[in-house]
């Protein structure tokens, strides 16, 4: 077992040394500012580094590293785009409903969870979801939103539930 | 989806999610939830499903509906676009509303606001005049002839030799017989003199005499420039944004401040030029004549949500 260990870190060693400005750059380039690439690059060596198992099969590092990279980035974005969707809400609430500063970031963190939970639903499902959970409205209701029957409705809502039972396992 | 669930545990969920879905349809008949009550108690881990499914539920039920609903039904932008060309979209915070502790509070409570759009002119106690644009908030202490700019921009227009200071965070600007414009965006100031002189001094370093004319930008790290201003930037007092050959970047930037809810547009466009002169009461009709001079398409998905790209990509 130490054994695997040891060569686990020699081989990580390795791929730091000779792909971590790689990376980095590659980063850079998507999203514009070296502090998201440097933060970004840093977490997918440490993903890699949590899975060693797969380093002694590495042959090809670069793209290994790029896929791990390309899935923290996509996370990245989301997060991102949830954080403007959520200030420009929050910009148009009347000052009577809106959260109190502290309670801003909480619920922020509270939305990016739900929003990690929901990923990969289709849009109507997620949709569905969402007025069903959030607004409490009925089937038939969100049937007429959709054009789709109540029936489908039902499927969505197993299909949304299921997902979500499953991605808290 | 998670991978490492097991066929077992995929399949349990199956039967929890139709139990779940049955539930909210309200058509779960008596003998409906007799069965229900059956496969809770035939399994410790059915029960244990169970609770995690409640949770997921109160989980949703603890957040404000309309945060969460906007937050939550942005529209998605596939993997494949994502990492081809990033988020794709500019969108604008509207300046002052970041999560900053302070000024959200600052612009509740001063004494004259103006929503985004609005624009209102004021008449001080002194006769001055005094002009907000959109979405600005000014603090006024008249005893001591004295305004604080706590977000936005305004005009002041002094009549009197009796000079008014002007607090805009990053310094203080004091006007004599003057008119000036001000602005303050979330990391810097801009002071344009239109007529007369005034002085300006920065929290940092030393005293500046500004002329007419004179435009004087000062950045939050400390720095500052001098330049002209550009002879239609006061325009806004008359409700129009007038251009010429400016990058539609700059230009959605400006008439993003004039507008509610998000505007976003496709970097793309960023380059694409804009001449002409346009009234800021109407920013729909702006996005109209835009589409209707620029290979750009207008995508609204409500009045608040509005999002401009190249017009081959619209769908």
């Amino acid at each position: 077992m130490s054994e695997a260990v040891i060569l686990s870190e020699q081989t990580l060693h390795g791929l730091y040394r000779d792909h971590r400005s790689w990376l980095e750059s590659w980063l850079q380039r998507r999203l514009g500012n070296r502090w998201d690439a440097a933060d970004l690059s840093q977490d997918t060596f440490l993903r890699v580094l949590a899975s060693p198992q797969v380093l002694e099969e590495l042959r090809e590092p670069r793209a290994y590293l790029l896929t791990v990279g390309k899935r923290l980035l996509v996370n990245f974005y989301k997060r991102r785009s949830l954080e403007q969707a959520y200030l420009e809400a929050l910009a148009n609430l009347p000052e009577a409903l809106a959260p109190s500063p502290e309670q801003r970031w909480l619920l922020l963190e509270t939305l990016q969870a739900l929003d990690e939970l929901l990923d990969g639903l289709a849009p109507q499902v997620r949709r569905a979801f969402l007025w069903a959970q959030l607004e409490g409205l009925g089937y038939a209701q969100i049937a007429e939103r959709l054009q789709v029957s109540e029936r489908t409705v039902k499927r969505y809502m197993a299909q949304a539930y299921e997902h979500c039972l499953l991605a808290e396992l | 989806m998670n991978r490492t669930s097991t066929p077992e545990a995929r399949q349990l969920a199956r039967t929890a999610a139709a139990w779940l879905a049955l539930l909210d349809s309200g058509r779960a008949s008596a003998e409906d939830l007799q069965r229900l009550d059956h496969w809770r108690a035939a399994d410790p881990r059915h029960e244990q499903l169970w609770q995690r499914a409640e949770g997921l539920r109160q989980r949703f039920q603890a957040v404000p509906p309309a945060l969460a609903m906007a937050s939550l039904d942005r529209p998605q932008t596939n993997r494949r676009t994502l990492l081809k060309r990033g988020l794709a979209l500019t969108v604008l915070v509207p300046g002052g509303w970041l999560l900053s502790q302070q000024l959200p509070l600052a612009v509740w409570r001063a004494d004259l606001r103006t929503a985004v759009g609005e624009r209102r002119g004021v008449r001080l106690v002194d006769g001055s005049l005094l002009q907000l644009n959109t979405a600005t908030a000014v603090d006024l202490d008249m005893a001591e002839h004295q305004l604080t700019l706590v977000a936005g921009e305004i005009a002041l227009s002094v009549n009197r030799a009796q000079p008014i200071d002007v607090d805009f965070g990053l310094g203080r600007v004091s006007t004599g017989q003057a008119q000036i414009c001000l602005r303050r965006d979330a990391d810097n100031c801009r002071i344009s003199v239109l007529s007369g002189k005034v002085r300006v001094q920065p929290v940092q370093g030393v005293e500046l005499a500004l002329d007419y004319g004179d435009q004087l930008t000062l950045y939050a790290d400390g720095s500052g420039a001098m330049g002209r201003f550009d002879p239609h930037m006061p325009d806004w007092r008359d409700g129009v944004l007038s251009v010429n050959n400016q990058p539609l970047g700059l230009f959605l930037g400006e008439v993003a401040r004039y507008r509610p809810g998000i505007l976003r547009w496709e970097p793309g466009l960023e380059s694409l030029k804009v001449t002409g002169t346009f009234q800021l009461n109407d920013t729909d009709r702006i996005l109209a004549l835009l589409a209707a001079s620029l290979p750009l398409t207008v995508q609204s998905r409500s009045r608040y949500w509005v999002t401009l790209v190249p017009r081959q990509a619209s769908v």
